[in-house]
């Protein structure tokens, strides 16, 4: 069954929410272990997306995702800007014009995502960063559409995501501004994995 | 003049700094621009970063200098957002004050971008300097104009010594010299400084590449080329053989070794020896890059052209590969990051492709199992887009339509899936060793091979050559009598004289594998007694559903009216592991060697069996030959006793299990007190004695019919089969091993099976050697330690 352009106006929108929701909850983790502007940041370029597009109003995958790669560029300060710009950017192109993705092509354009944030961050697993999060819920989504359905590869990613995250806390950054914390900066979670696994569970609700 | 770019998070951070630089330029300024901050508030914007290059654009070029963090990746990422251009735009990793001072002292001077980069990464040297930091620069150099390739040969290296010699012998020149290592893809380095060299960390066998420009580059490559092959002088580098993988368990290397039987004659083909990583010796200038992006779609679109070619020509398996392979040649995500990597880093077209396929790769290798399997795939397609930018000859086993002798560093697996017996006469390879997987492969297709033939790569292509693989011998142009005499015996190197016995007269029967009505015409013109292994998985496989009775008493009868009168043992279907069928093999099964497989796809599918049976019935009762009829991975007694009874209700006389797991060897006596005959499945029987996969060709010395462990978990049949005075036969590889047979003779084998182009050999052999020298030939290899020991002890016993 294919993903519905619908349902990717709803995964930004609930992007858009949770983030919102859990600014708060961000901008702690990031004071914590950064500089403390991960939630305010990204609260804001979800904001300046979700209004691009509203008022812009694109009608191909290619032309929204885009739009929201540039606007989380230009509007994300801190390395969340250009690693999700990046994402976005790339999922833009990997999904081409089109206003819906077959479950197999939805994989290859979040791989492709993926891609651009090795790319342009150079993460490895393990560094404590949005990457440990966002590569298990990728390859999660990319095995589970060969047996199940698109709703239920979603939702493993969304957990796989979680569980990445939720691992963060007990290792060492090695990149980013907390890597100049290194060990104290055991014990706290990853803000950009926190927003990776809401990016995830927002799709898994945009097509539960 | 060049522009500059100051990128930083916090605008009254670069505002001040650029403050602070232009005091030092009194007179003209160098065109310089900010892109700090977002909306205000701290932190970067790559579309701003975008806009400010815009704006200080230059034909001289520009040089962009970041703070930290995500100052690095906005600054990256900007380049994608950048309209075409025809001025390069290179990022800095110098520091970002004292950088940024000293790139505008020296860009206000007209400096080039090259200058001005140089003097801006090195300009913490003096604060370093001041406060009595150790100097520690590893310059990476540009490549030269003129280049060799050099492989080192002495036994430490480029260490300190050699190292030395080499930046002694070029200071004095007028010229610049930069090598690279081309195994490990480091550098180039300049051949300045000795430590820089020693970042290249070369061993012996590497190869270097040396680059140099100006006037006296030609000097300067010479004199290293001198000391590279004088061995820096050390005394055993001359006479030192080259060094090769390092070694593993097997023997010693002792000269040209024939490790499967037979004499051909052929011109050499040499496989293309990998490819190395490609370096980036400099940046492209950017009116340059989009004709070299150009260059990707190409080489992808051809080398896809040329899978989709020759998926064509094949069916089944083979073609579903190549048509994978075709597509993954020309994958968007590949491409559009090989292109991005071209357009906005200036990389060269093969260097873009090999690092994103890096990359990906190590995407894919982070997440293990199935997914990291897709590595060797990505690897494949990326050593063929390269081979392709580069000119190369297509990497793998080459492509010919006449006959030809394969000549090989050492062949992978991987290599070998494509190897069509019809057209390549013969393997010779520098490594290797008796049960290399070269030696078990060849043996199975019926090639003559020989290996460890240290020269065999100097041989020049096209040179006609006569293998003998018994001898294990190669003769450059051999004679036309040789020629003549070789060629007469084409196909079947050795005659079979239609009778299997050993030398005193004890009669084993020889059969034929055949895996498809095709093949029946092969055992024929073999002259096999009759056909040991009858494979039906053809029938089967690359289709949805299972095929009808009659379609397969049709197919079965074809088979047995060949064999009119002889003995013809049909194995019922053997899916799962290797040959997945669509209705039977679950898709995921984590482990399929270890899965539903063999005979347990009847818990599954019992009416596939049955009517399977019915049909083999059907088939033989029309017909005149002797059919028996098989299962394949019995594993359990109640399992032999399913199958019996299944047999019986079809009203079928002879019927036996396979022995392929340890756990029938071990309970063959309960197995043969319900079925009439065994039959040995040498190969798995290996696999799953040894746990060793048989699809990882690094395991194939563990995966060796003549590991002693084998031997004996054979010998527990054998022993089985005398005491209940039912025949044991054998159907695998093994067999076709001329001196494996006959060990297996000496156990008491009754009739071996093998793939017709050995029959003749095995005939041969075992004609030769008496029915006492194979049973002391059994004892001493059983009682072996090792696989090599096993082979030699029979090998001075029956030779």
């Amino acid at each position: 069954m294919a993903v519905t352009f619908v349902q990717f106006m709803d995964w930004l929108r609930l992007t858009d929410e949770h983030v919102i929701e859990a600014r708060s909850e961000l901008t702690e983790l990031d004071s914590a272990i950064g500089d403390g502007d991960h939630g305010i940041n990204l609260s804001r370029g979800c904001a300046a997306s979700s209004g691009k597009v509203d008022s812009e109003k694109p009608e191909y995958l290619d032309d929204m995702f885009t739009l929201v790669g540039m606007t989380l560029v230009s509007s994300v300060g801190g390395a969340s800007g250009p690693l999700y710009g990046t994402f976005f950017l790339r999922f833009a192109t990997s999904a081409g014009h089109r206003q819906e993705l077959t479950p197999v092509q939805l994989a290859s354009a979040l791989e492709a995502g993926l891609a651009g944030v090795v790319q342009r961050g150079k993460p490895e697993l393990g560094d404590k960063t949005m990457y440990d999060a966002m590569q298990p819920a990728v390859l999660a989504f990319r095995n589970a559409i060969k047996t199940g359905d698109v709703a239920e590869a979603a939702l493993l990613a969304s957990r796989a995501a979680a569980a990445g995250r939720d691992a963060t806390a007990d290792l060492v950054a090695r990149k980013g501004r907390a890597s100049y914390l290194g060990e104290r900066s055991v014990g706290h979670i990853d803000p950009g994995a926190a927003s990776t696994a809401l990016l995830f569970q927002s799709l898994a609700e945009a097509l539960a | 003049m060049i522009g500059i770019v100051v990128v930083s998070h916090s605008p009254r951070l670069a505002e001040a700094a650029v403050e602070l630089a232009l005091e030092m330029v009194p007179g003209e300024r160098p065109r310089l621009a900010i892109a700090a901050g977002v909306d205000d508030l701290i932190g970067t914007d790559a579309a701003r970063v975008a806009a400010a290059i815009t704006e200080v654009a230059s034909p001289d070029g520009v040089l962009v200098l970041v703070d930290l963090g995500s100052a690095v990746m906005s600054a990256e990422l900007s380049l994608e957002f950048l309209a075409p251009h025809d001025f390069e735009i290179r990022i800095t990793s110098a520091p970002f004050v004292e950088g940024l001072l000293a790139g505008v002292v020296r860009a206000a001077g007209g400096a080039s971008l090259d200058e001005v980069e140089r003097e801006a990464r090195g300009a913490l040297e003096s604060k370093r300097g001041h406060l009595g930091d150790p100097v520690e620069t590893v310059p990476v150099a540009e490549a030269g104009e003129l280049s060799i390739d050099l492989r080192l040969h002495n036994s430490t290296g480029l260490h300190i010594r050699p190292a030395s010699m080499v930046v002694m012998a070029v200071t004095p020149m007028d010229a610049t010299v930069a090598i690279a290592n081309l195994r490990t893809g480091s550098g180039p380095r300049v051949a300045n400084s000795p430590t820089s060299l020693l970042t290249l960390a070369a061993q012996r066998g590497d190869v270097l590449r040396v680059s140099a420009s100006g006037p006296q580059a030609q000097d300067a490559l010479d004199a290293i080329r001198a000391l590279v092959e004088s061995g820096f002088g050390e005394a055993d580098a001359a006479a030192a053989p080259m060094p090769e993988a390092p070694a593993r368990i097997g023997p010693t290397r002792g000269g040209p070794l024939g490790v499967s039987p037979g004499r051909a004659v052929g011109p050499v083909v040499r496989m293309p020896d990998p490819l190395a990583a490609p370096i980036l010796a400099r940046r492209l200038a950017r009116p340059a890059r989009r004709a070299e992006a150009a260059r990707i779609d190409k080489a992808t679109a051809s080398v896809a052209a040329a899978l989709r070619a020759r998926a064509e020509r094949v069916s089944g398996e083979a073609r579903e590969i190549l048509d994978a392979a075709a597509l993954m040649a020309v994958d968007p995500t590949v491409l559009s990051d090989a292109r991005a990597a071209v357009l906005d880093r200036g990389e060269s077209a093969e260097y873009a492709v090999w690092s994103t396929v890096e990359v990906l790769a190590g995407v894919f290798s982070a997440h293990g199992g199935r997914v990291a399997e897709r590595i060797a795939d990505l690897q494949d397609m990326r050593n063929r887009v390269v081979a392709e930018l580069l000119g190369r000859p297509e990497p793998g086993v080459p492509v010919q339509s006449e006959p030809f002798i394969l000549v090989a560093r050492d062949l992978a697996p991987a290599d070998t899936a494509l190897l069509n017996p019809a057209v390549c006469r013969a393997i010779v390879t520098v490594e290797g060793g008796p049960t290399s997987h070269t030696a078990i492969l060849s043996r199975s297709l019926g090639l003559p091979a020989v290996v460890s033939v240290e020269n065999a790569l100097d041989i020049p292509e096209g040179t006609m050559v006569l293998v003998d693989g018994t001898t294990g011998t190669v003769t450059i142009d051999p004679s036309e009598v040789e020629v003549a005499e070789v060629e007469a015996q084409v196909g079947f190197a050795v005659e079979f004289s239609g009778t299997g016995a050993t030398r005193d007269g004890h009669r084993v029967q020889l059969l034929a594998n055949v895996a498809s009505p095709e093949s029946v015409e092969a055992a024929l013109a073999a002259r096999a007694e009759g056909i040991g292994l009858f494979r039906t998985e053809f029938l089967f496989l690359d289709r949805a559903q299972a095929p009808t009775v009659d379609e397969q008493v049709a197919a079965y009868s074809d088979v047995f009216a060949a064999f009119a009168g002889k003995r013809v043992i049909i194995r019922t279907l053997d899916a799962g592991a290797d040959k997945p069928l669509a209705f039977v093999t679950l898709a995921d099964e984590a482990n399929p060697a270890l899965g539903i497989r063999g005979y347990r796809t009847s818990w599954r599918r019992p009416d596939l069996i049955d009517d399977q049976l019915r049909a083999i019935s059907i088939a033989a009762k029309s017909q005149s030959a002797n059919v028996q009829v098989m299962a394949p991975m019995i594993d359990t007694p109640d399992e032999a006793a399913d199958f019996a009874n299944r047999c019986a209700e079809q009203g079928l006389g002879v019927v036996g299990v396979m022995i392929e797991t340890p756990a029938a060897a071990i309970t063959a006596p309960e197995l043969l007190s319900l079925v009439d005959f065994v039959s040995l499945g040498t190969n798995d029987l290996a696999q799953y004695t040894m746990a060793a996969d048989r699809e990882v060709g690094d395991l194939a010395l563990l995966n060796d019919p003549w590991q002693p462990a084998v031997l004996r978990m054979m010998q527990l049949a054998f022993e089985a089969g005398a005491a209940a005075g039912k025949p044991v036969s054998v159907c695998g590889e093994a067999a076709a091993d001329p001196l494996l047979a006959a060990v297996l003779v000496g156990f008491g084998a009754s009739s071996l099976s093998m793939s017709p182009r050995a029959l003749g050999h095995v005939g041969e052999l075992l004609g030769t050697v008496s029915l006492s020298a194979c049973r002391r030939a059994a004892d001493a290899a059983a009682g072996a330690r090792t696989a090599q020991a096993a082979r030699a002890a029979a090998a001075a016993l029956c030779v």
